[in-house]
């Protein structure tokens, strides 16, 4: 049972990461990188360090809205 | 071992299905439930009560992430 949910995290960190390397506009590449966090805060529940995996989750959005900041002054970042 | 498939199936699913999604705001909402798939396979992972502060703090953070990429998006695409 453990197996599947491993499965789905190798599926989700290298189908995040080679989507966020294909994908053009930077909010789509954005979304990839949380889909690759989807996958790496798995791993690190799947091997039993439940304080990391709190900590990541908690500091990831922290650099999302750092990028959204930087991001939401230019116009042609939308298309 | 069917409810890990049914999480799994949904995680997957909805990762093809926002990467695949032509409209930025169309992949959000996927976005958000494979999120809420992944805070379930997260409980089901480790027989310790720790790891639903563990899932707590993936739900508030991906939520958080999510709500903010789609905020930042739509105020950049009625201006």
């Amino acid at each position: 049972m453990t197996d599947l949910i491993l499965i789905l995290a190798i599926f989700l960190a290298l189908f995040g990461g080679i989507a966020a390397l294909l994908v053009r506009s930077a909010f789509d590449k954005l979304i990839c990188l949380g889909i690759l966090t989807a996958g790496v805060v798995l791993f690190l529940v799947e091997k039993g360090y439940l304080d990391v995996a709190i900590v990541v989750s908690l500091l990831m959005p922290v650099g999302t809205i750092f990028i959204l900041l930087l991001l939401g002054k230019k116009q042609e970042a939308a298309k | 071992m069917i409810v890990e498939g049914i999480c799994v199936v949904i995680a997957a699913y909805c990762a093809i299905r926002a990467v695949f999604e032509p409209k930025t705001l169309k992949k959000l909402p996927y976005l958000n439930v494979m999120n809420f798939a992944v805070a379930g396979a997260i409980v089901l992972l480790m027989p310790y009560p720790i790891t639903i502060c563990a899932a707590i703090a993936y739900f508030i953070g991906s939520t958080l992430e999510s709500n903010a990429i789609a905020s930042t998006f739509a105020r950049l695409e009625e201006q």
